[in-house]
Order: structure tokens, then sequence, then C-alpha cells
């Protein structure tokens, strides 16, 4: 979670690759552009006065992929930034509570995929304190389902589909 | 003159109507609450409460989003004040002097003055705002294809001068949001574009799932790794109401904010992000004691809120009479309005003026409104920043997962969230900044759009843009040649070093 230990006072570094930032953030934008140009690979170019579909996503695709390649060279020419590490915790975590949500709203319900929702994404935190949460969740889910299907009637499904109540 | 009176009494008499006025206040409290979380901004929040307005007509479902996005703002800069986490890039500056005053026992006094002079900054862009729709909109109907395509080019140019950091890397990720807007099927040719066979995305991406993802749940990945550095203030909130003293040394500030604000947020490509930056920086120049500042010096609260809230409110200016969204969070609105049935644009005054004045009254309402419940209710809001950040984001991420669910019912949006919530957080690992990418993404279908009608118009010469003869001194498309001019000047600008320089310390002058 913490940057890298042998990052120096001023957080830059010598060497062959003079900004890693910029190089990690230049071939980003290089693998979206191509990403995006072999989506629109078979799209036609068209004419002028009609242009076709794919002549804005094929150009932009490359001005992207030129913009990625010239910011990859500015790291090996300027002195820049260490690339950041990644909290994957918090990312699995996180995300992992969003798709769990996605996965159960329909089949479970909120009074089901809320606490789950809670519980999952809580575990991104290392602190978590299991009979707090547990009572958290359901609380919060709670207020939840009185607040969006009670108070503001959004149609969402509470409970598996022909159980419960409503 | 007596447009301008008639016209504001015709939008008070739609947004007094009891209904509305109870939409306007439910709307301020709601966003006000779901602001005040710690890392949830404007986008977010927005987007978290879109499908709350689902059941309304159109002239209130509008009333209450204003009402959310001004409570959203404001209690953004509650956050700030209190816990030094700003919840949106704006913000930043009041944590600045805001949370040092907090600090010291006056959180009171810095969420009184804050709301005061953005009250103060929201009374005076209203009337801009009322003053200057029914011109623009006049000289928006005069707007041709091409016209509006150089528009949009300058408005990116903008979002690039005013991005932070390098500028190369601003285009880079403008043109990114670009490409993303090609995603779905194309209007014209009927063909899918960038879908990779994936029929869920054949209706093009939606912009709340994008904002929500890169603003939403990026920015919890991103507070997740520094929850260590929050400080909920301890020391007493101390008296709400500044005295004569803090009156005496904010009014200028106020005035200086209100103007400095109200100007940049009319400019396209969200000029309203420079308002805070723009009048701490002048407030610190004219202070007798600059070192003041950082310390708690209300002026550097004064100031910069008051530019925040009027950039905010006049940035509704280039949406409602031009149809064209100069940030993010207009953006979101046109995506609100569009589920309503309104298309943003220069018709809208014309054909619905209820809808337009109304809207533009229920402004100043909501500025009221904010005053009036916050003062009151500050107490909780702390109480509510008090709740550990262990359990505060697992609620945040509900609130989203509830909010993107039921905007189209659909689970897959709810994954295609988590999605660009990784791609959000990977455009900040890189040292991108993702607001100008929702910008492009945005704009990007309407400048397709644009260019292709100017093209059609113009048998395929691209000449119709810049269709300027030097030498006889005609000029075919003034407008478009201009502003295409204008915007090939301040890309120059933003690379020349010196400006870069000065640019860059506006920013980093923290």
């Amino acid at each position: 979670m913490a940057d890298a230990p042998e990052t120096s006072a001023t957080g830059k570094v010598r060497g062959l690759v003079r900004s890693p930032l910029d190089l990690g953030g230049g071939l980003f934008l290089l693998a979206i552009a191509i990403v995006g140009y072999i989506g629109a690979f078979n799209l036609p170019f068209g004419h002028m006065n009609s242009i076709g579909s794919g002549l804005l996503p094929k150009s932009v695709a490359v001005l992207v992929g030129v913009f990625g390649i010239g910011i990859a060279l500015q790291g090996f020419l300027f002195d820049g930034d260490k690339l950041e590490s990644w909290g994957i915790r918090g990312a699995v975590f996180v995300l992992g509570a969003v798709l769990v949500f996605a996965l159960t709203i329909r089949t479970l319900g909120l009074a089901f995929a809320g606490p789950l929702c809670v519980i999952v994404s809580a575990m991104a935190d290392r602190d978590t304190r299991p009979v707090e949460l547990a009572i958290f969740s359901v609380v919060m889910t709670a207020l939840c389902i009185g607040l969006f299907k009670f108070l503001l009637r959004l149609p969402i499904p509470i409970f598996p589909p022909g159980y419960g109540p409503f | 003159m007596y447009d301008l009176v008639s016209n504001l009494s015709l939008g008070l008499s739609v947004a007094l109507s009891i209904k509305n006025l109870g939409l306007c206040f439910l709307g301020c409290l709601i966003g006000t609450l779901i602001g005040v979380l710690p890392g949830v901004g404007p986008i977010a929040t927005i987007t978290m409460l879109l499908p709350i307005t689902f059941g309304l007509d159109p002239i209130g479902a509008l009333i209450m989003l204003a009402g959310i996005y001004y409570g959203a703002q404001y209690g953004g800069s509650t956050t700030a004040i209190l816990v030094n986490i700003p919840g949106e890039a704006t913000a930043v500056v009041t944590t600045l002097d805001g949370h040092q005053m907090a600090k010291q026992g006056r959180a009171g006094v810095a969420l009184g003055i804050a709301a005061i002079g953005s009250f103060i900054a929201g009374c005076v862009a209203t009337v801009i705002i009322a003053a200057l729709a029914a011109p623009l909109t006049k000289m928006a109907l005069l707007f041709g294809p091409a016209d509006y395509f150089s528009l949009m080019v300058l408005g990116l140019m903008f979002a690039v001068v005013l991005a932070r950091g390098s500028v190369v890397k601003a285009i880079g990720v403008i043109l990114v949001g670009i490409l993303l807007s090609t995603v779905g099927t194309d209007l014209e040719s009927g063909e899918e574009r960038l879908t990779f066979g994936w029929s869920e995305i054949s209706d093009g991406l939606d912009v709340a799932v994008v904002a929500m993802g890169m603003f939403g749940f990026a920015e919890i990945l991103r507070n997740l790794e520094t929850s260590q550095a929050r400080d909920v203030v301890h020391a007493a909130i101390g008296n709400l109401l500044p005295n004569r003293k803090d009156f005496g040394q904010a009014a200028a500030p106020i005035a200086r904010g209100t103007v400095l604000g109200s100007i940049l947020g009319l400019l396209p490509g969200n000029g309203a992000v420079l308002g805070p930056f723009a009048s701490y920086t002048l407030e610190k120049k004219l202070a007798k004691d600059g070192s003041r500042f950082g310390k708690g010096a209300i002026e550097g609260v004064a100031g910069p809120e008051s530019a925040n809230n009027a950039g905010a409110q006049t940035a509704f200016i280039p949406l409602l009479t031009l149809g064209i969204p100069p940030n993010a969070v207009m953006a979101l609105m046109v995506g609100a309005m569009t589920i309503h049935g309104i298309v943003p644009g220069p018709q809208i005054m014309t054909k619905q003026p209820q809808l337009f004045w109304g809207m533009i009254a229920s402004m100043w309402l909501g500025n009221l409104m904010l005053l009036i419940i916050n003062l009151p209710l500050i107490g909780l809001w702390v109480r509510l920043l008090k709740v550990p950040y262990r359990l505060m984001f697992p609620s945040i991420v509900l609130l989203c997962c509830i909010g993107i669910y039921s905007i189209n019912n659909s689970p897959t949006e709810v994954v295609m969230t988590a999605g660009f919530g990784v791609f959000g957080y990977a455009l900040l690992k890189f040292g991108l900044e993702p607001a100008p990418l929702l910008l492009g993404f945005v704009l990007g279908k309407l400048m397709e759009e644009k260019l292709r009608q100017a093209l059609v118009i113009s048998r395929g010469s691209f000449k119709t843009f810049v269709d300027c003869q030097l030498w006889s001194g005609t000029c075919a498309r003034p407008l478009s040649s201009g502003l295409l001019v204008l915007s090939l000047i301040l890309v120059v600008i933003a690379v020349l070093p010196s400006i870069r320089r000065s640019r860059d310390q506006v920013f980093v002058d923290d």
C-alpha cells in the first residue's frame, strides 16, 4: 500500500527509464489505442462528403496511440516519478463486492445482496470487527430498503422472486 | 430589463409551488447528506441519486437534481473543512485554510462564512444566468454545425489548459474519452462499433456508468490507501455565525470570488474548476500579511467558496443555451435531462419557458435553502463524519450499487461500473487525470454528429471550418474560424514554458 521503500527522498529515479510513471502511462494509452483500433478494424472510412462509421474511431485510436508513444518516450527523456504501487486488496474486495451485488440482486434481492455487498467490501480494510460489521450491514440494508423501496418506490427486488411479503 | 423581471417572476411562480419547493428542499438535504461523505464528490452523488428523480415530472426532477448538485457541492466543503478530505478538485483550496480554522476551534465560523459566501455568490450568479440566457440563446440559433464543432474543440482545449499536470497527458486522456464515446451502434449506418460482439453495449456506454466507476469507485480505492490520514476535527465547532470582524475581513473576498467564479464558470471546458484556485491566489496576493494563509485565514475560505459556488452555477449557461456541457457534472445533467425527455439547447428556453425559468429560479431558492438547512444541521454532519471509515466506505459502495442498478434495473451495468472503477484507478496510478476523459466522452458523440452534418453541408470540404481568405479579408464562417484560432492560441499558450510555470503554480501553490 505504501510507496516502495527504495524511493529516494525526492521521489526521482535515474537509469535508462527516467520516468517509469510516464512510460507506464504512455504504454497504457497505447494499449487502449490498439484495442480501440481492433474494435473498429472492419468499419469503413467512407468519403469526405459522407464519412463512414470507421473514420472517427480509427483516427482517434491512432491519435491516442501517437500520444501514448509520445508520453512513453518522455519517460526515457525526462526525469519523473516512479510508478505507484497498487492497492490490490482494496481493489479486489471493493470491486468483488460490486460483482457480488450484481450477481445476487436479481436472484436473492436487496435483503441479502445488501449485507453481502457491505461485508465483502468491508474486508478491503484490515481492521474490520466481525460482530460490529454484521450488525452494521443489516442495519444499513434495512435503511436502504426503507429509503429506496418504501420512500422512493424504486422497483428494486427485496426478496428472492416468489418469496417474501413484497 | 422588463423581460428579466417577468421571466424571473414566471420562474418563481413555478419554483414556489409547494411540490417544487419540497423537491428543492429534499434535493438539497439528500445531496448534502451524501456529499458530506468523505471522497464522494458531486459527480458520484448525482449518479447515485439520479434514480430517485425518475418518478417525477421533468420540471420537478430538474429542480430536485439542481438541489442535489448544490447540496453535494456544499457537503463537499463541509467535509473539506471538518475532515481535510476534499470531495473533488475544487474543494482542495477550502481544505487549506478551512481545516486550519477548524483545528483552531473556528469550524463553525468557517462553515458559516462558506455558506454565506456561497449564498451571496449564488444570488449574483442566478441573476447573471437570467440576464445572459436570452441573448446567448439568440446567438446560439445562429450557430451552424461547423460552429458547434469548433466551439467544442475550444471547450476541450480549455479542459486541456485547465487540467493539472502535463498537457500531452491531458490531450491523450481526452482522446480516450472521445474513443469511448464511439462505442455502440453508429446512428447513421447502424453498424456496431467497438462492441466486440457484446450486445449489452450496443446502445453505447451510459455516462452515469462511466462517471460512477471513474469517480465513485476509483475514489474509494484511492481513499482506502490513505485512510490513516483522516482526522475529523475534535475541537469544538464553536460559534456558527461569524462576528463583525469576520464579516469585515470576508466581505471583499466574497465579492471578488463571486466575480471571478462567475466569469470562469462561463468558459467551456470546465472553467469553474479554476475559480477557487484563482480566488485563493488573488486573496493571498492582495492580503497585507500573506503568511496568514494556510494557517486559518478566513479570506482563504470565503473567497474560494464563493468562487466555487458562482462557477458551479454559471456553468449551467453553456448547457442551457448551447446544449454543450462544460464539465463532467453538467454532462451528467445532460444524461438526466435526456432520461426525462428534455434535449438541452437553445430550444428549451423558447419551447419550455416554464421549465427553463423555473429551474433558474430554483437555483436561487436552492442556495437559500442550503443556508437555512445547513446552519442548524452542522451538528448532524459532524456526527456523521465521526462514523469510522471502515464502516463508511462499505455503505458508500452499497449506495453506489443501488444507484447504478436502479438507473436501468440492470445488473450488467453494475458490473460495467466496476470495470470502469478499475479503469479509473489505473489512470490515477499512471498519473493520468480522469476528469478530462469524461468531458471528451460526452462531447465526443456531439462532435461526431456535428462534424458529419458540417461535412454533408459543405459536400466534404474541410474548408468549411476555416473558410477565410486572408488576402481579400472575407470570411464565410467567421465564428468557426475564430473559435478554432482561439483553440490554437490556447494550446500554444499551454505549452509555452513561462505560462506553464505560472499555471503549475496556481495548482501547486498549496
